[in-house]
């Protein structure tokens, strides 16, 4: 830690290893840079997509949700939702009145809140519901040793705050960053993305059948080959390059819904992403 | 399904990946509608200024005080000694960033309601962020309200790439503020008269830099800055506020005249 002697200062200070710093200075910052505790390692983070499971209705949500129960008899699930389809059209009403990227992360809230209410629903009998979420953070570690799993909004609440985005309008951090971030802070042991597609391809399977599977690939090098679309949000990469428990995330098929439980189990069934 | 979509971004939204980058494109073809355009967004520091007592929060209070009705003012609070006792405890600990955000929150929001009770006699409200549906009216009624600046992504907190602590901090909370109301200034009120070359409480050397844009000041790669990193980065993406000045609110009058537009401390702007 840098010592530093100061001319004048006038200021008063709470002794601490950072008393006086700039948290902005670079040798401050290294400095901070120390193990991290787990606080539930037990756990696994899974996302539910929107578009791709809910809003296909009962014949693609009813498996998942039999695959999640077959689950959460021997493990504890952390389970977020997207906003899927109304999200999508919320943007565009949105866009078309005017409303910044902070406005359309905050609208696209409730859409995803909608589904962790649709999927509590149907999980209900099981004693898993979904926690709205200016308590979810904070009780998360009661409610998973109460029951055997919870849902949240995937979305995570940086509303008004949404950083803005590089490229357009749409809010950067969606369920996929929310359910990554979530996991990272509380240390679960892994993050699992349900998508309607096997995993990540060189072009875009919905529109490519010749696409190529890819398996397994590094964060840096999904970067560079820097492929059109992804079934993922492209934030991930970021916050994948910059996790310091979470190392990787498996996508999923969620139309193949004992992938769900393979995944759950451990096995490498779709593609996973992982930090070089 | 049949869709009846209101426009075709509508159509491309509904269908597209939002990963592609053509599609985003499209999204942003027209530019947000400023939300508060007369609004002025100012951060009061924590360590730099509200840590040092009444000598200096007493006058710039008056000279808030005094300029209600001229200027709509929206006030966040800096964190600044207890909360770098926090999160230093924090890591000692091991404890993620998540969680020293939250306790970092819980600071800048002591700092917001000590300045919400030294305004209280003019009906100044302090407002959390699940109150600020209600900011427009008590800001046409009052003319300032008062927020705690760190944003509230509590456990959602992204790592920064180096080092534990929290990135997005009360800088980084009140310019977001700023860009998505649209708002017509973001003053930073610190103990310096803005940026310097080095920590001038360090470094007698250290010179200080008038008007700089985000890319000189990349360029510089200083080992210290005024602000928050990540609201350099935020600031070229930005729609609205592609500009923040920091002055000296220790110095009386200053407050005032970068309310007024006039170039005092350090103006940092997006090219």
């Amino acid at each position: 830690m840098p010592h530093t002697t100061e001319r004048e200062d006038t200021r008063y200070h709470l002794a601490s290893t950072l008393m006086r710093e700039s948290l902005l200075d670079k040798e401050v910052q290294q400095s901070t840079e120390v193990p991290v505790f787990r606080m539930l390692p037990d756990t696994h983070v899974i996302k539910i997509g929107g578009c791709s499971i809910l809003d296909e209705g009962r014949a693609a949500t009813f498996p998942v949700v039999d695959a999640l129960v077959t689950c959460l008899a021997t493990q504890k699930l952390i389970i977020g939702t997207g906003g899927g389809a109304r999200s999508r059209h919320v943007f565009a009403i949105g866009i078309d009145l005017g409303m910044p990227a902070g406005v359309l992360a905050e609208l696209a809230q409730a859409d995803a809140l909608g589904n962790a209410h649709i999927l509590g629903t149907l999980l209900a009998p099981y004693g898993v519901v979904a926690i709205p979420p200016h308590i979810f953070g904070h009780l998360l570690p009661l409610f998973i040793r109460t029951a055997p799993g919870v849902i949240f909004t995937g979305v995570p609440p940086y509303a008004l705050w949404e950083h803005p985005p590089a490229l357009g309008r749409i809010p950067p951090h969606g369920s996929d960053a929310g359910s990554f971030l979530l996991a990272e802070c509380f240390g679960s042991q892994d993050l699992t993305l349900v998508k309607d597609v096997d995993g990540v391809y060189d072009k875009d399977p919905k529109r490519h059948p010749t696409a190529n599977f890819i398996r397994e690939i590094s964060v840096t090098e999904l970067k560079k080959r820097q492929l059109e679309t992804l079934p993922f949000e492209r934030i991930m990469l970021d916050l994948l390059g910059h996790a310091r428990l979470l190392k990787q995330f498996q996508i999923i098929n969620g139309r193949k819904p004992a992938q769900i439980i393979r995944a759950l189990g451990g096995e490498h069934v779709g593609t996973i992403v992982y930090a070089d | 399904m049949t869709r009846e979509l209101l426009s075709a971004l509508g159509q491309y939204l509904s269908e597209g990946s939002l990963s592609d980058a053509r599609l985003l494109t499209q999204t942003g073809l027209e530019p947000p509608l400023p939300i508060l355009p007369k609004a002025n967004v100012i951060k009061i520091g924590g360590q730099s200024f509200i840590d040092r007592g009444r000598v200096a929060v007493f006058p710039l209070i008056e000279e808030i005080a005094a300029k209600l009705g001229q200027h709509d003012v929206i006030i966040g609070t800096g964190g600044g000694s207890r909360a770098r006792h926090a999160y230093s405890v924090g890591l000692e600990l091991g404890l993620p960033t998540g969680v020293l955000s939250v306790l970092g929150t819980f600071v800048s929001m002591q700092n917001a309601r000590m300045l919400n009770y030294l305004l209280a006699k003019y009906g100044i409200p302090f407002i959390e962020p699940a109150q600020f549906a209600q900011l427009p009216h008590y800001l046409a009624e009052r003319g300032a309200v008062i927020f705690f600046g760190m944003p509230p992504y509590s456990f959602w907190h992204e790592n920064p790439p180096l080092g534990r602590i929290p990135p997005h901090r009360t800088d980084t909370g009140a310019y977001l503020v700023s860009e998505v109301f649209g708002a017509r200034s973001m003053i930073f009120v610190k103990d310096e008269e803005g940026l310097y070359t080095a920590d001038p409480k360090k470094d007698r050397h250290a010179r200080f830099i008038k008007t700089i844009s985000v890319a000189e000041l990349k360029a510089l790669d200083l080992q210290d800055v005024v602000v928050e990193r990540p609201v350099l980065e935020m600031m070229q993406h930005a729609n609205h506020r592609r500009s923040i000045r920091v002055i000296n609110g220790l110095k009386p009058g200053n407050l005032t005249r970068a309310l007024q537009g006039e170039d005092v401390g350090t103006l940092i702007y997006a090219d």
